[in-house]
């Protein structure tokens, strides 16, 4: 099988986390003789280029982040150039995004089964998961921890070359947390997240505080 | 203050619009963006952790976002694609992330940004073309957490009407 990939992302490629998580997933696609071509949203140049191969392949995987609940504005500028296929041609998304639930993720899944239908394409499913925001605040190690686990998704990929089945479905975790998480987590929020994301800010050069209101 | 940001070229919508909310004695600001310059959010996080609250683009969404964020409700009239609001309406959405800051808490069951501002503004839409309505009303309540707030509905542009009387 070849996979045609779009990096849906309005990221740079350097620092898009949909990119490191592809990195991972190809690795696993790719055990058993399944090949890719990968492409970015994100690099206008490559928009001609990423239109001609979109009608040239038949297993197409767009990866992207949840913007604002569905789809970039970026991606819709593009897929706003493409015209309806009438061949068989299979569409797979893999869905990710900040927030850790599945239940953030589920309005976006949505629309990415009715945009496969209504591009004419067979519609593969969506691998869906959050918690990916850090990716690119991460050192080397740590990143590989949020990461590592698509791997296995890309093998599962590489062998039914679609997102249908328990083990991909299952992949997202828990839909909402337990109450207890939840309180944990809380708690977390207003102390070492505050604490690490303000420490973050000052290492980018951030000279006021997070919750400052400038237009006030 | 209700502010309508009109992203199709077509004025002949905000003219209606406006006709039709005069006739309710409302107030509204209607904005119209379809030729102006902005930029889709380019995902750079500095309105978050570098310059919080400010975008790093320096284009006509700037003068939007400071309307909006002393708005009660914010329409937005867009053009569809492939059944969702084109990317000139998803925009205007995307790039609302500088009202929000990077601190988090759980709104009910779900996480959720602190929002950078007290005012609440509450959010519709109205749309011409193709749209999927059933799915643009569900998208609409997921946008409105975004902005800590409800969501007005999404209207063809047939049934403005409709849209108006939410005013
Ligand atoms: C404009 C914008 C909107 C976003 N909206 C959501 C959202 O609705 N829900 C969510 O969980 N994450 C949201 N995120 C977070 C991204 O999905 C997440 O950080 C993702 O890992 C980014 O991937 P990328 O680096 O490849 O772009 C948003 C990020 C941006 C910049």
């Amino acid at each position: 099988m070849h996979v045609m990939i779009i990096n849906g992302s309005p990221r740079v490629k350097q620092f898009s986390n949909t990119d490191k998580i592809l990195e991972e997933f190809t690795k696993g696609m790719c055990e058993n003789g399944t090949t890719f071509e990968q492409y970015e949203i994100s690099d206008r140049r490559q928009w001609d280029a990423i239109r001609e191969a979109y009608y040239q392949n038949e297993n197409i995987l767009i990866a992207l982040p949840l913007y604002v609940e569905c789809i970039p504005g970026l991606l819709m500028e593009f897929l706003e150039t493409l015209h309806h296929r009438e061949d068989k041609v299979r569409l797979s998304f893999i869905l990710q995004s900040g927030f850790a639930e599945g239940i953030q993720l589920r309005c976006g899944e949505a629309y990415l089964e009715k945009l496969a239908g209504r591009l004419g394409c067979e519609y593969g499913g969506t691998l869906v998961k959050g918690d990916n925001f850090s990716i690119r605040l991460l050192g080397e190690e740590q990143r590989k921890k949020v990461t590592g686990p698509y791997e296995n998704m890309g093998r599962e990929f590489g062998k039914q070359g679609n997102f249908l089945s328990d083990t991909c479905r299952s992949f997202t975790g828990p839909e909402v947390f337990p109450a207890y998480v939840r309180w944990m987590l809380s708690l977390i929020f207003q102390t070492f997240a505050k604490k690490g994301f303000n420490r973050f800010a000052k290492s980018w050069g951030c000279k006021e505080p997070l919750d400052y209101k400038p237009y006030e | 203050m209700i502010l309508i940001i009109n992203t199709t070229t077509d004025q002949e919508i905000s003219r209606q619009v406006r006709a039709f909310i005069q006739d309710t004695g409302k107030e509204a600001e209607i904005i119209e963006a379809g030729k102006m310059n902005i930029h889709p959010c380019a995902g750079c996080n500095h309105c978050w952790l570098k310059t919080p609250g400010v975008c790093s683009i320096k284009d006509d969404y700037e003068f939007i976002l400071k309307k909006i964020i002393h708005a009660d409700q914010l329409w937005v009239i867009s053009d569809t694609a492939w059944g969702f609001l084109d990317h000139k309406g998803k925009n205007i959405y995307d790039r609302i992330l500088p009202v929000a800051t990077m601190y988090l808490k759980f709104s009910g069951k779900q996480m959720r940004h602190i929002m950078r501002y007290k005012q609440k503004t509450d959010i519709g839409i109205i749309y011409t073309g193709d749209g999927d309505r059933e799915y643009l009303e569900r998208w609409n309540k997921r946008a409105a957490l975004n902005f800590g707030s409800r969501s007005l509905g999404a209207f063809p542009v047939e049934t403005m009407k409709e849209a108006i009387a939410c005013m």
